[in-house]
C-alpha cells in the first residue's frame, strides 16, 4: 500500500538505516535546497555543491540520530544551508574528498528550468508602459535593488516597487503565466 | 516499501511576487525567513520559484542584450558602460542635427537629448520621419526634474539592420489636459555601414 511519507517520517527511517528512504529524503530535498542556493549564491554550480555538501550533512546527522525531534527536519536543513552558505563564501575549497566518499547518492539530477519563450517576452516587455520597461530593464540588468533604481530615476523605493510589481504581473499575463 | 512521487498542490501557495522579491533580494529578513521555510517543504510553491527565475534571467538577458527601445538613466548608462560594454551615444544639440552610425560590434545605441525638464511633470518622446510625421510614441517616459537630458536607448538589432535615413526625435511636454509643448527637437541622420540586407 502506497503511503505518502512526510519529510519527518523519512527522518525517522533513515536514523533506523532504511537506504531506499535516503534517496528519497535526497530526492526530496535536493532540488529544494538547490533553489535555496540559486538565491543565494546565484551560479548554478555553486548551488550543485550546496546541495551535495549539505546533504552530506543531513544523511550524516540523520544516520547518526542526532536529529532528536523529526519534526525538525526544516529547520534543520535551512540551518545547514545558511551555515554552509557562509562557509562557501569564505572559502572556495572544495570537500571534493568527501564527495568522492558518497558518490552520486549526492547528486539528484537538478530540475529542468521552465523553458522562456526569449522573442515572446520581448515582445510582452516591449509592450509595457514606459516607466514600467525602465524600472524592469534597470531591475534585472543586474538585479539591481528598488532603492539603486529609485535614486537613479528619482523617484521613491515604494513606487518603483509598485511599477515593478504591475510589471510583472502584466508579463506574468502576457506570457500565459497567469490567466 | 513504495514511496509515492508527485506534486501536492498547496494549500497557501507564496504570490508570484513575493516569490520575486525572494528571488530579487528585497523581503525584510523574516519575510525572508518565512518563504525559505515554505520552500523547504513545498516543491509545488517550488516550481512556481522555479519559473519566476526563469523570467528574471529572460529581462536579465533581455536587459543585456540591447534590443530595447527604452528610456534609462544617467547611472545606469554609466554603470553599462563601466562593465565594459561597448556603447554608441549621439547628443545632437537641441534644435539640430547628428550623424549617426552603428558598427557590427557595438552592443548599446543611445540617444542623448538635452533638454530642461525643471517644470515639466509629464514628457513624452515621439519619434518622427523626415516630414515630421509622427512613427511612433513613447508615452510618459520616465524624467528627472535635475537631469539636463533625456537618454533613450534604442534596439542596436534594429539599427544595425536600418538603411540610410533620418529621424526626428520630439521631447513632448504634457499636461493634465493633454496639451502639448515642445521641449526639443533633435534629428539624427543615420548612415548605414554594416553590409547586407535591411531587416
Amino acid at each position: 500500500m502506497d503511503i505518502e511519507l512526510r519529510d519527518a517520517d523519512l527522518a525517522s527511517r533513515i536514523a533506523d538505516g532504511d537506504r531506499e528512504a535516503e534517496a528519497e529524503m535526497c530526492r526530496r530535498m535536493g532540488p529544494r535546497i538547490r533553489l535555496y542556493g540559486l538565491r543565494h549564491l546565484r551560479s548554478s554550480s555553486a548551488a550543485d555543491d550546496l546541495v551535495q555538501h549539505v546533504l552530506l550533512k543531513i544523511l550524516e546527522a540523520l544516520r547518526s540520530a542526532r536529529l532528536r525531534d523529526a519534526d525538525k527536519l526544516v529547520h534543520f536543513v535551512l540551518g545547514t544551508c545558511r551555515m554552509t552558505v557562509l562557509d562557501l563564501r569564505r572559502t572556495t575549497q572544495r570537500q571534493e574528498e568527501l564527495l568522492a566518499t558518497y558518490g552520486g547518492d549526492l547528486s539528484p539530477a537538478p530540475l529542468s528550468p521552465p523553458k522562456l519563450d526569449d522573442r515572446q517576452l520581448a515582445r510582452c516587455v516591449q509592450a509595457l508602459r514606459e516607466r514600467e520597461r525602465s524600472v524592469v530593464v534597470m531591475s534585472f540588468y543586474d538585479d539591481r535593488t528598488a532603492a539603486e533604481t529609485a535614486r537613479a530615476l528619482g523617484t521613491s523605493e515604494a513606487n518603483i516597487r509598485v511599477i515593478r510589481h504591475r510589471a510583472l504581473q502584466q508579463l506574468r499575463v502576457c506570457m500565459g503565466a497567469v490567466s | 516499501m513504495t514511496i509515492p512521487f508527485g506534486r501536492i498542490e498547496c494549500s497557501s501557495p507564496v504570490e508570484a511576487a513575493v516569490l520575486m522579491d525572494y528571488w530579487l533580494a528585497t523581503l525584510s529578513a523574516s519575510a525572508e525567513d518565512a518563504v525559505e521555510q515554505h520552500l523547504m517543504t513545498c516543491d509545488a510553491c517550488g516550481d512556481r520559484l522555479r519559473e519566476v527565475i526563469a523570467l528574471a534571467e529572460g529581462l536579465r538577458a533581455l536587459a543585456r542584450s540591447g534590443t530595447l527601445q527604452v528610456v534609462i538613466s544617467e547611472q545606469f548608462r554609466n554603470h553599462v558602460a563601466q562593465e565594459g560594454l561597448r556603447v554608441r551615444e549621439y547628443a545632437p544639440p537641441r534644435g539640430g542635427s547628428v550623424q549617426c552610425t552603428v558598427s557590427a560590434d557595438d552592443d548599446l545605441l543611445l540617444a542623448r537629448l538635452a533638454v530642461d525638464l525643471t517644470t515639466t511633470s509629464r514628457a513624452d518622446l515621439s519619434w518622427c520621419d523626415p516630414a515630421g510625421v509622427e512613427l511612433q510614441r513613447m508615452a510618459d517616459i520616465p524624467i528627472r526634474a535635475d537631469a539636463g537630458s533625456v537618454i533613450c536607448q534604442q534596439s542596436i538589432s534594429w539599427a544595425k539592420a536600418s538603411p540610410t535615413s533620418s529621424m526626428i526625435a520630439r521631447l513632448l511636454a504634457v499636461d493634465d489636459e493633454g496639451n502639448e509643448r515642445v521641449l526639443g527637437e533633435y534629428t539624427f541622420h543615420h548612415t548605414r555601414t554594416i553590409s547586407g540586407p535591411p531587416g
